[in-house]
């Protein structure tokens, strides 16, 4: 019983430890604030930032942008993906594009994508764009070639025609890998999404903890920190494992579980 | 097997090219670039280093750890510094980019 | 390889690129002709701006792989053999892999400044936890067998890691190195925009200022070709050799 309990808590123990230490940390050295604050000062000015102040507009800035970016990323993904997989020649010829622009993707952009775009949401949605685009493409492609001919061929020859094939045998047959790559491409896309905020917005997390260390104020930075960690377990925990779990186990398919 | 063997043996190849391929190079040819008046100095002296592209701040940056920048001489490609130690000297006729270092007033 | 074969999609995309600039009027600030690019290119070579900072770039990420390498790995094994510190470990080392190293950015400026330092540290970071992450998975992936056959012919410790432990957990290191240096180069990037000491970052970002489009175009291609070079003829090689060499416990 008391195993089963050590066992469900042990999890914690690095973040009670770590807070342990920053506790001890504080109370013996007394660092400036600008160095490290105390784990109080990072809850209250969370706090205070919460409630009437700017943190819950830098969250749904940041959400948007996210959301706007994988969209476009997820169904510019599936789009190309499935034309290429479906088509050796056509992925035979991307395969060396897409690896040289998926060594660029996401902030290398950056520079170049400011004199189009400017500051601000659409240079964050590019960037996201870019990065989720190929997670999703290489996903898609890879789940297309797949499928099993077998089955589509059994599909064609019950009269089935193409668009109907796709629809009920490549799609499904795809879609435990489509979903994979969703969930890493969200992964990947809140990361670059912070990146691409530190430089180039004026609302948002990232621009958040940016301006956190321009006015040498640790505790917005270390608050925000753990702010973007949370909220990316959160998006990871509770809405993209399940999604993939659901549609997975309804369609009655084998999920891989790696999907990089 | 052998492929493997081999890529790496590229790579670490092109890597080292990266890394030391300028540096080595212009050892190489680092005896063209010190004007001979220049070879035997024994303590500091002003040179003007001439470069054949227009330099940019990189460049100046560069050249202001071996002596003290004192501006341009005549053209926008010659740079005057002064104060040059031997040891420097010797460090500037290595760099690649520079085209002669000549003696200075 | 097919090196002839790979090369043919970028000289359709070359062309592609040339018509565009060539027949619409896309204005300089926009886009750059590719004569022009590889002009700047010869020129950032003959200068020799562009061995500077593509060596600070690769000096740094080798630097921050192999302290990654030194710290992470016996790290890994030290928690990945015990079930208790795996278990008390893996979800914080997820939650960190959520806040990539950029976010601390801000963080290490304030405690670094504008330094190389700053880079280094964010990179070992980013590079860190992956490796730690596989590391342990790798070590707990091995059947106990093997480890309790080598102790009951009388084995220490020591030989149990080296003859069991490590060529078995091996494979599993080397993923975790190739995923810590895609995330670890983009990292590298990211903090050379920011904090300008040198490397490519610095150089792309630099030419922004200056609205020079074609050198940040240069930039662009180097960092993506340096990346594909470190991935494709160092990490996979030697990922090839170790696996062919002991990839006998490979899942």
């Amino acid at each position: 019983m008391i195993d089963r309990w050590i066992w469900r808590l042990l999890p914690w123990v690095p973040a009670a430890i770590a807070l342990l230490a920053w506790w001890a940390w504080f109370a013996i050295e007394q660092p400036p604030a600008s160095v490290m604050p105390s784990a109080f000062a990072v809850i209250a000015t969370m706090a205070d930032l919460a409630f009437g102040g700017r943190l819950p507009g830098d969250i749904l800035a940041s959400m948007a942008r996210l959301l706007g970016g994988s969209a476009l990323g997820i169904v510019t993904g599936m789009a190309a993906g499935f034309v290429a997989g479906l088509n050796r020649p056509i992925a035979d010829f991307m395969n060396p594009l897409v690896v040289f622009f998926n060594a660029i993707s996401g902030i290398v952009w950056l520079p170049l994508v400011i004199g189009w775009l400017g500051i601000g949401s659409p240079l964050a949605i590019f960037l996201i764009w870019n990065t989720v685009f190929f997670i999703i493409f290489q996903n898609t492609v890879l789940g297309v070639q797949l499928v099993p001919e077998v089955l589509e061929l059994g599909v064609q020859s019950l009269g089935g025609s193409r668009w109907e094939t796709i629809r009920s045998v490549t799609l499904p047959g795809a879609l435990p890998y489509i979903l994979s790559g969703i969930r890493s491409g969200l992964g990947f896309g809140w990361r670059a999404l912070i990146a691409a905020e530190l430089v180039g917005a004026t609302t948002g997390l990232g621009q958040l903890i940016f301006s956190g260390a321009e006015y040498h104020r640790a505790d917005i930075i270390v608050g925000g920190c753990l702010l973007i960690g949370a909220i990316a377990m959160a998006m990871d925990r509770w809405l993209l494992l399940p999604i993939e779990k659901r549609t997975v186990i309804r369609w009655g398919l084998v999920a891989t579980g790696q999907g990089r | 097997m052998r492929a493997a063997r081999l890529r790496l043996l590229a790579g670490v190849a092109l890597i080292a090219a990266i890394l030391f391929g300028q540096s080595l190079i212009g050892i190489a040819t680092a005896g063209g670039r010190l004007d001979p008046v220049l070879r035997d100095s024994t303590g500091p002296v002003n040179v003007v280093v001439v470069m054949d592209f227009i330099p940019e701040r990189f460049h100046t940056e560069r050249l202001s750890t071996y002596g003290v920048f004192a501006g341009r001489d005549k053209t926008v490609n010659r740079v005057r510094l002064r104060m040059v130690s031997p040891e420097n000297l010797r460090r500037l006729s290595r760099l690649v980019w520079v085209s002669t270092v000549e003696p200075g007033r | 390889m097919k090196p002839l074969k790979t090369l043919i999609p970028f000289a359709v995309l070359v062309a592609v690129w040339w018509g565009i600039k060539a027949g619409a009027d896309v204005p300089d600030k926009l886009l750059v002709a590719p004569l022009a690019v590889w002009a700047s290119f010869t020129g950032l070579v003959s200068h020799g701006i562009l061995a500077e900072y593509a060596s600070a770039s690769l000096r740094l990420i080798g630097t921050a792989a192999i302290i990654s390498f030194v710290i992470g790995v016996p790290l890994g094994f030290a928690v990945g053999t015990n079930r208790y510190a795996a278990r008390a470990l893996e979800g914080t080392l997820r939650f960190l892999q959520g806040i990539s190293g950029i976010a601390w950015l801000p963080l290490a400026i304030l405690w670094f400044g504008f330094s190389q330092t700053t880079t280094l540290t964010i990179v070992i970071y980013t590079l860190i936890v992956p490796i730690i992450f596989n590391t342990m998975t790798g070590v707990r992936a091995i059947p106990d067998n093997y480890a309790l056959a080598l102790q009951s012919l009388g084995a220490g410790r020591l030989r149990i890691v080296r003859d069991v432990y490590l060529p078995g957990a091996l494979p599993s290191i080397i993923v975790g190195m190739r995923l810590g240096m895609g995330y670890g180069w983009r990292a590298l990037i990211a903090s050379e925009m920011l904090v300008r000491q040198g490397g490519l970052g610095d150089l792309i970002f630099g030419a922004r200022t200056f609205g020079q489009i074609d050198r940040i175009m240069v930039g662009m291609v180097v960092i993506g070709t340096l990346y594909i070079v470190v991935d494709r003829l160092l990490v996979q090689p030697v990922e090839t050799l170790t696996v062919a060499r002991w990839g006998v416990l490979r899942r």
